[in-house]
């Protein structure tokens, strides 16, 4: 290892970054823009679900029931169908939903003291919205049998509707959420965006540069110099990990100040956790690297190996518990996974080094891997 | 040959030979686009990839519910009451795994990350509820993920309303049977177009619309910013092609390349694998994602005239993906947003094509229905290419 030699392939490579302006401008911007908009996109907070009702029964008592749903934040209501010939094309063409319809003699049968059944037609085109809204009704729902059936229980009864609703509701649900006490969602995705963007940015950056000194020749100048290939490798990636670095601490601020999202845990060694976290990536981007030999191939591939598994099987928003057994063998598989703990442990929970250590060490383990393979992989002397 | 010359002889030829030579030029370079798109090893693999094991991955490891919940309970009160409740925490949205004895330790455990929800239950719970006294259990959850934070309340308190209701009634001395005949609204539901709520549907079809975007951005852009980057471009100026006719078989060529994977995908992955239903007509759903990489190979065409290279172009593209997809309501729906966004989707033609593809795929939707989003990718598509070309024509004349 030659000091010398490594700074000036170093200077070498930072001086090009920062020539091209253009690039080197989005090797900023680019991060920051991606937890910008997808912090503010990706909120799975369900809430104005256009609804529209079908009512057979127009009666004061259905009015009364429906308006639990129109009233309430949950729903944004869009009028009142005619027949059940509407419903198709509304719920088909996404203008709607969900669709509610009242069955005739709505007011009658719950006056007599007999059940009565309302049906609920749900778009179930993205399950996780259908779920949701499905348990928005039964919720509402709920709520109005119990009042209807203390009402009853009073008449019927005799004692008073206080007493008929305290003695059906005799146990009082305390839910502390814990490390995100309003469910925000903000909270949990920003920081969590913080792991996302670091995976697909510094990647892609190491990748295209790599790949363009092979793609324009210009590595021939490399292989026949006298430099070895450690030298080479460790030169060349400096500057995209140095640039990864400062985007992390822009990400963080942007995390914390912008989205608010509480900063509990020890700052030094999310920091460090951090540098590991983007030496593992930039270690990505060299095995592309190694791997293809155009700079559109370099583009595909990290992309594609990066954002999917780095969205479905870290944890971001399926814990890894709940993934198929499959599943979680490729969540282990990456380092994607511990890094998420770390970041949920450091900005919610506000634990530290004695619970995240080992996910620490598998980050540091992957990273030095990484750079074992990329190494053993470049060869000086290309095969063709 | 003269200038005067050629102009005679143009205003000789037959109409259609013109475009015969129009299309044999067009003909040749697609030709040559997928040529040189076929010696690029890596990047055919890596497609092949992005359209089969990538979508399966995204379709089939995903459950945006919850799911074996890991459940701790903390019992103070070791009674027939409490272990009925208890009992009401089931699988397969809850998954009680043990029970502690002290209160910290569940604090301990959730710090840890080892469960998400611990049940504390107090004291003389089954004498109070006897007696008629209030009383009150207390959950304590992770919600470091809100969405499943969400979800985990709600069922816990769904679960522990519907046992107080029914021990209320037991004490009340109502038999629970005659519940059915008591005064209320029995919900039903139908969810249409996926009945199931099978997740894999919507994650493998959203995904295969995310592969086919981002390939229809990048592919076109640096098919034209490589020409750029190595200096052909100036070859294909002085030949007679025209700035379309240099534009357009790149679009084409790449076209026909998404296409082929599309299919692979969606007889391959999502009908093979998933069953992911194709309830309206195939053909139509060819059409539309036919006419949606023409739309965003417009937006890799203006993003090829601002790049000077391929990092560049690459960049670009990435800057443009991400807001497409924050755009496109798959996620977010539109009435989530804020107004001005919501103006800003109707930019976005991944929205478009998003409504259009789950339209036909699950809804079974004709033409009728999808008419709006037809019309807005085609005119977005439009004014895209014509800004790409016209750009095009500045840049080199």
């Amino acid at each position: 290892m030659n000091l010398k030699r490594i700074l000036a392939v170093t200077s070498r490579e930072s001086r090009g970054m920062v020539r091209d302006k253009l690039f080197f401008a989005m090797a900023f911007i680019v991060p920051s823009l991606l937890i910008l908009t997808f912090g503010y996109g990706l909120s799975l907070d369900v809430m104005h679900s256009p609804i529209a009702v079908l009512d057979y029964d127009r009666t004061p008592m259905s009015r009364d029931y429906l308006h639990r749903f129109i009233d309430s934040p949950s729903f944004s209501f869009q009028g009142f169908l005619k027949s059940e010939r509407d419903i198709y094309p509304l719920l088909a063409s996404g203008k709607v939903r969900a669709v509610m319809i009242i069955p005739e003699h709505f007011q009658k049968s719950l006056l007599a003291g007999r059940p009565t059944a309302v049906q609920t037609l749900i778009d179930g085109t993205f399950p996780f919205r259908a779920l949701t809204v499905k348990g928005y009704v039964i919720g509402i729902n709920n709520a109005f049998n119990m009042s209807e059936f203390s009402r009853y229980l009073s008449r019927t009864a005799g004692m008073s509707q206080e007493r008929a609703l305290s003695t059906l509701s005799p146990i009082r649900t305390e839910v502390r959420c814990l490390y995100n006490r309003n469910l925000r969602s903000d909270w949990s995705i920003a920081p969590r965006l913080m792991m996302m963007v670091m995976m697909i940015c510094p990647p892609f950056l190491t990748a295209m540069g790599v790949v363009r000194e092979k793609e324009t020749g210009a590595i021939y100048n490399i292989y026949s110099s006298t430099i070895t290939r450690g030298e080479y490798l460790i030169g060349k990636l400096a500057p995209y990990v140095l640039v990864s670095i400062c985007n992390m601490a822009v990400l963080w601020f942007i995390a914390t100040e912008v989205f608010g999202a509480p900063f509990r845990g020890d700052r030094l060694f999310f920091f460090a956790a951090s540098i590991l976290y983007v030496i593992c990536t930039t270690g990505i981007g060299l095995i592309v690297s190694v791997m293809v030999t155009t700079q559109v191939a370099a583009a595909l591939v990290t992309f594609i190996v990066t954002v999917v598994p780095t969205v479905f099987y870290s944890g971001m928003f399926v814990p890894v518990g709940s993934l198929s057994q499959a599943g979680r063998i490729v969540a282990r598989l990456l380092p994607a996974m511990y890094y998420t703990n770390i970041v949920t442990g450091c900005f919610l929970k506000g634990v530290g080094f004695e619970v995240l250590w080992s996910d620490a060490l598998v980050l540091a383990v992957y990273a030095a891997s990484l750079f074992m393979i990329g190494y053993s992989r470049f060869h000086k002397r290309p095969a063709s | 040959m003269t200038k005067l010359a050629r102009v005679l002889l143009r205003g000789m030829t037959p109409l259609y030979l013109r475009f015969l030579v129009w299309l044999r030029r067009l003909r040749v370079m697609t030709v040559k686009e997928l040529l040189q798109f076929s010696r690029d090893g890596a990047l055919i693999l890596f497609m092949v990839y992005a359209f089969t094991f990538d979508i399966y991955l995204a379709g089939s490891g995903v459950k945006l519910q919850l799911n074996m919940a890991s459940t701790v309970i903390h019992d103070n009160d070791r009674s027939f009451a409490s272990r009925e409740l208890i009992d009401r925490f089931r699988p397969p949205v809850f998954n009680v795994e043990g029970s502690i004895s002290r209160a910290d330790e569940g604090t301990h455990l959730l710090d840890h990350g080892k469960t998400m929800i611990v049940l504390d239950i107090p004291p003389r719970f089954q004498q109070s509820l006897l007696s008629g006294a209030p009383t009150h259990v207390q959950v304590r959850l992770d919600a470091s993920n809100s969405v499943l934070g969400m979800f985990a309340s709600s069922f816990c308190r769904r679960i522990v309303e519907s046992f107080g209701f029914q021990t209320g009634l037991k004490r009340l001395g109502v038999d629970p049977r005659r519940l059915q005949s008591g005064p209320q609204v029995k919900d039903s539901y139908r969810v249409w177009f996926n009945p199931n709520q099978d997740d894999r549907w919507f994650m493998s079809i959203a995904e295969l619309l995310n592969i086919i975007t981002l390939f229809a951005i990048l592919l076109p852009a640096c098919a034209m910013v490589r020409e750029k980057e190595r200096g052909t471009v100036e070859q294909l100026l002085v030949t007679p092609l025209t700035t379309f006719q240099i534009m357009f078989p790149k679009v084409l060529a790449m076209a026909a390349v998404i296409l082929a994977g599309t299919s692979i995908s969606l007889f391959g992955v999502l009908r093979y694998c998933f069953e992911v239903p194709c309830r309206g007509s195939i053909i139509l759903f060819y059409a539309i994602t036919l006419l949606y990489v023409f739309t965003t190979a417009g937006l890799g065409l203006v993003i090829s005239t601002i790049a000077r290279n391929l990092g560049q172009a690459g960049m670009m593209a990435i800057i443009t993906y991400g807001p497409m997809i924050f755009l496109s309501g798959a996620w977010t729906p539109p009435e989530a947003m804020p107004r001005f966004i919501r103006l800003l989707m109707l930019l976005s033609p991944l929205h478009y094509y998003i409504d259009a593809s789950y339209g036909v795929l699950l809804k079974g939707a004709g033409l009728t229905l999808l008419r709006d989003s037809i019309l807005g990718m085609a005119i977005l598509g439009g004014a895209l290419f014509g800004l790409g070309m016209w750009r095009m024509r500045r840049q080199f004349q």
